[in-house]
């Protein structure tokens, strides 16, 4: 399987962004920020078609600043709290979805971009790599310094913010976070699975962990096993490795959740 | 919870997966690429067919397709492991070029060594130089914006040409024989296909179509298309766009109107509903699977569908 070039650069792929995906998926369920992510997938659209108006030759780039600008806007009229922020994300989802389908299918050419929909990890270029490895140290550093940080904020924000933890700044560069990784990723993963990968192993994780440590290392232990099992069956049964990956990881949840339901 | 018992249940909840896995894999292991000297890879039908008429009775080469898009046009299909697997091993991968093929520069990149015969190439030189009873202009005017140019037999002849010297030059030893097989299997093209009492239907005629593929169909039988919506299953049709085909249908009394049925089937009601028009529903050549004859066999039946 590792005689072919493509799968060799797939499978350092799945190994960089499945921890990644692991650990930021644990915090994103703690802080019950699952809708938040997705409507960011979704956004994916939207950056694209700003990148075709704006003539940017590189969608990726136009994808995370439009994300990181999404991201932020929805923070900031989050914490106005005019409105319950499940309606809040749906709103801003439902509208970022339209605006992306709207701009790229004018003309009949929504086809040129259907692929972002179910993602290709197998066409990923060493270039590409090398840009996930940078996101993955990235994420790394901001975990070591920020995780505490982050815990407090997402057990009991005003007790985090009576020990001077500034909170806001800590919710604006985690969604940041999460908006990078899901735009560096959704091209190999697809914008209907980015969530459950992001979602599924910390879910998992979290039916069967009785601390924050082991809810992280499960998490980055199932999304691992989740994407080497996936793209391993996919390799030799000829289907998609995203759907697989994602099938995988979800029968590590129900395993767990029936496990963790009989202990509880 | 007991640790131990957590501990135990991951690695026991691993191994069962990994046994099903490892049964899925087994289960669907299926026929593997026979060695050949020669594995010549094709993106899509149309080409797949054209290069099994060139490579006709020629030992030691191996044709295969790659893994057909069941739904969906071409341009956007992603490709298979199944299909990466192939293109290692290949020696040439023959497409139908002009855009049609939206993965070609993934495979570019990622074997740099591929050889890639693009039929397209000299398809529209072929069909200018050869005798075929069709418009040129308008053939030309398609060529610049539309990469179904299977569909119009004048560039398909042209592309089994193309095929064929490309395959001449990357194996000398059996150069005549590709050059024999396309010769032949374009006479027996020219000879086969029998248009002549659906281009009386439509010669000289208004038509509107519903896949971009059929405005060669059109042009080969001497129609005019006056309006045009080209439609798959993720092509979203505006009310404004939807109205202003009825309109250009009813004030240039077109009559018969080309499409696919899986993705034309309902706008088709609608216009046989809106319209005086009949919609006549042809095929693409795209999905399924097809033999050696099938473009004689396919075209004729899309001709006898419109003659009826």
């Amino acid at each position: 399987m590792f005689s072919y070039e493509f799968m060799r650069r797939a499978m350092i792929a799945i190994l960089i962004i499945s921890p990644l995906f692991g650990m930021v998926g644990t915090m994103i369920v703690q802080k019950k920020m699952a809708y938040f992510s997705d409507a960011l997938g979704h956004s994916a659209l939207t950056g694209i078609a700003v990148g075709v108006i704006c003539g940017i030759g590189n969608t990726t780039i136009s994808m995370m600043i439009f994300a990181v600008c999404f991201a932020l806007l929805l923070n900031y009229i989050s914490r106005k709290g005019l409105s319950s922020s499940d309606t809040l994300i749906s709103v801003f989802a439902s509208c970022a979805t339209a605006l992306g389908l709207a701009i790229l299918s004018r003309g009949g050419n929504f086809s040129n971009y259907s692929a972002l929909l179910v993602g290709d990890v197998l066409s990923i270029s060493w270039v590409e790599i090398f840009e996930l490895i940078g996101l993955f140290f990235l994420i790394l550093v901001f975990w070591w310094i920020s995780i505490n940080r982050l815990t407090a904020i997402s057990i009991h924000p005003t007790l985090a913010k009576s020990r001077s933890i500034s909170v806001r700044v800590m919710e604006d560069a985690f969604a940041v976070l999460v908006a990078l990784l899901v735009m560096l990723s959704v091209r190999w993963v697809g914008i209907l699975l980015i969530n459950a990968l992001l979602i599924l192993p910390a879910a998992s994780s979290r039916n069967i962990s009785t601390n924050f440590r082991e809810y992280t290392y499960f998490s980055m232990i199932f999304s691992l096993f989740s994407g080497v099992v996936g793209l391993t069956v996919s390799y030799f049964t000829d289907m998609a490795t995203g759907p697989m990956i994602v099938i995988v990881a979800s029968v590590i949840y129900f395993a767990t959740y029936i496990y963790g339901k009989d202990r509880a | 919870m007991k640790k131990n018992n957590k501990f135990g249940f991951v690695i026991g909840m691993f191994v069962v997966i990994t046994i099903l896995a490892l049964a899925l894999i087994y289960i669907s292991q299926g026929a593997k690429t026979r060695d050949a000297d020669l594995l010549i890879m094709t993106s899509t039908n149309p080409v797949h067919i054209a290069t099994l008429n060139v490579t006709k009775d020629v030992d030691g080469i191996t044709v295969e397709n790659l893994s057909q898009p069941t739904t969906g046009c071409l341009h956007d299909y992603t490709l298979t492991t199944e299909d990466m697997k192939k293109l290692s091993k290949a020696d040439a991968l023959v497409v139908s070029g002009h855009g049609m093929e939206g993965y070609l520069q993934d495979v570019i990149d990622s074997y740099p060594e591929l050889t890639i015969i693009d039929a397209s190439e000299s398809a529209m030189d072929y069909a200018l130089g050869s005798f075929a009873d069709v418009d040129f202009d308008s053939l030309q005017a398609a060529f610049e914006e539309n990469s179904h140019i299977w569909m119009s037999p004048a560039l398909y002849d042209g592309q089994v040409d193309t095929i064929a010297q490309a395959l001449a030059k990357l194996d000398g030893d059996n150069a005549d024989k590709y050059l024999d097989n396309a010769a032949n299997y374009i006479v027996s093209m020219q000879t086969g296909l029998d248009s002549l009492a659906a281009y009386e239907k439509l010669n000289g005629k208004n038509v509107a179509i519903l896949h971009a593929a059929f405005e060669y169909t059109a042009i080969d039988l001497g129609a005019n298309v006056v309006a045009d919506m080209d439609l798959d299953e993720e092509r979203m049709v505006s009310a404004g766009e939807v109205s202003e085909f009825i309109d250009s249908i009813q004030d240039n009394d077109v009559q018969i109107v080309l499409a696919e049925y899986d993705y034309g089937h309902d706008m088709g009601e609608l216009i046989e509903e809106q319209t005086d028009a009949k919609v006549v529903y042809l095929e693409t050549l795209v999905h399924g699977s097809y033999d050696m004859d099938s473009y004689v066999e396919v075209l004729n039946k899309n001709y006898s569908l419109i003659a009826q």
